[in-house]
């Protein structure tokens, strides 16, 4: 079936019908409207039809017409980047009307909550030495030159696989305690970790009127720890970590 | 309310400030979260080419274990005349470590910057079934999340 590329609907994420719009904005944005069914909506725009989709002015736009909703207070469940449907009947028929019910439910899940994002790194020199203190064959060998520039490819492969074996038995004792020290934060969703340094890449699920209590209690935990972790926070930001996967 | 780029430190100088990569954390949060649905597949149907691939790349573990070694030897210099503890330490008072987590921890940054950077490999879009794990400590291997988006000139 091919349809007018001019009817193609870009999908940011799912609304209960009636919310308020920000103004459109550009690209992606430009033509940003509702389109309902019964008590849910989808936001939409256009997809561009002269070019691929995915440049960055995509993906930044796609962020900011949902963090624009979330900060106005309307629930908003946020698609992945990248959706689109044919045209307006197909948003209806294909997205809203066969998944309404769970669509309302999630949409529940989420009213009055935000998000923070909390991700921790060991502070690589600091967690370093702990593992030199620690492990005293690791030590051995990077006093033995293993680390060197002109240490065999073996010998610093070895030392240094030693030495993200010791950075990951670390880890589940520092993220622990991080979280007891966060308390009864609400939802979590865990992120898998992508590198050995990092000790904590965990998304929160924080009832609105709780978000500034939330933000100072991550501030002093990472005052706590600054010497040896470093903490970002990233929020509030919509409940992409969240949404169901539909 | 922010959005995802924006990053506020909750009235505290030691969380971390936006950072320059900030595109990388709204690029990891949108193309790995949130609502997936079968409209994925329509992308394709409508005949929209999408940029946004799974770049999930597996980081040799090699890359890692050698970033690591040469980061005991960057400690060994600091001992033979280049910073003592105290102005490490220092250093992370005011910097939030941002200053001193070059190297090893650098590296890793500057690969989802080239990533974002783009290049031209083109791939079909795909589902994945979204994870939910905690924390995922691999022995041995690192596996690197991100995905490549491409940015071009017109």
């Amino acid at each position: 079936m091919t349809t007018a590329v001019d009817s193609w609907c870009y999908v940011f994420g799912v609304v209960p019908a009636g919310a308020r719009l920000n103004p459109p904005g550009t690209g992606l944005s430009n033509r940003l409207r509702l389109v309902e069914c019964g008590d849910i909506a989808a936001v939409v725009g256009s997809p561009p039809t002269d070019r691929s989709l995915g440049r960055a002015s995509d993906l930044l736009e796609h962020d900011r017409v949902l963090a624009d909703l979330a900060a106005g207070g309307t629930p908003v469940l946020p698609m992945r980047f990248g959706a689109v449907l044919a045209d307006e009947h197909a948003v209806v028929d294909e997205l809203l009307a066969v998944h309404e019910q769970e669509f309302r439910a999630a949409l529940d899940a989420v009213r009055d909550h935000v998000q923070y994002t909390v991700k921790v790194r060991y502070v690589e020199d600091v967690v370093l030495r702990e593992v030199l203190a620690d492990n005293p064959e690791i030590e051995r060998l990077r006093r033995a030159g293993y680390g060197d520039d002109e240490a065999t490819f073996e010998r610093r492969l070895g030392l240094g696989e030693l030495i993200v074996r010791a950075l990951e038995a670390r880890r589940p004792a520092d993220a622990e305690r991080l979280l007891d020290e966060l308390g009864d934060a609400g939802e979590v969703s865990f992120r898998q970790l992508a590198a050995p340094e990092e000790v904590l890449d965990a998304a929160f699920l924080i009832p609105r009127r709780d978000a500034k209590g939330f933000e100072r209690r991550v501030g002093s935990i990472a005052r706590r720890h600054q010497a040896r972790l470093q903490v970002r926070l990233v929020g509030p930001s919509p409940a992409y970590d969240f949404v169901g996967s539909g | 309310m922010t959005s995802a780029l924006q990053q506020r430190g909750g009235g505290s100088g030691y969380v971390g400030r936006p950072a320059p990569s900030g595109l990388a954390d709204v690029v990891e949060m949108i193309l790995d979260k949130g609502l997936v649905i079968d409209a994925y597949v329509r992308v394709s149907l409508v005949g929209i080419e999408l940029l946004t691939i799974d770049a999930r790349i597996v980081i040799a573990s090699v890359d890692t274990y050698l970033r690591f070694a040469e980061a005991t030897n960057r400690l060994d210099l600091y001992e033979k005349g280049g910073k003592d503890l105290p102005e490490l330490m220092e250093g992370l008072a005011e910097g939030g470590a941002r200053g001193k987590t070059k190297g090893a921890l650098g590296g890793a940054k500057e690969k989802v910057s080239e990533l974002i950077g783009g290049s031209d490999d083109d791939e079909q879009p795909r589902r994945r079934p979204r994870e939910r794990s905690r924390q995922g400590s691999s022995s041995g291997s690192t596996r690197r999340r991100s995905r490549r988006s491409e940015e071009e000139d017109e």
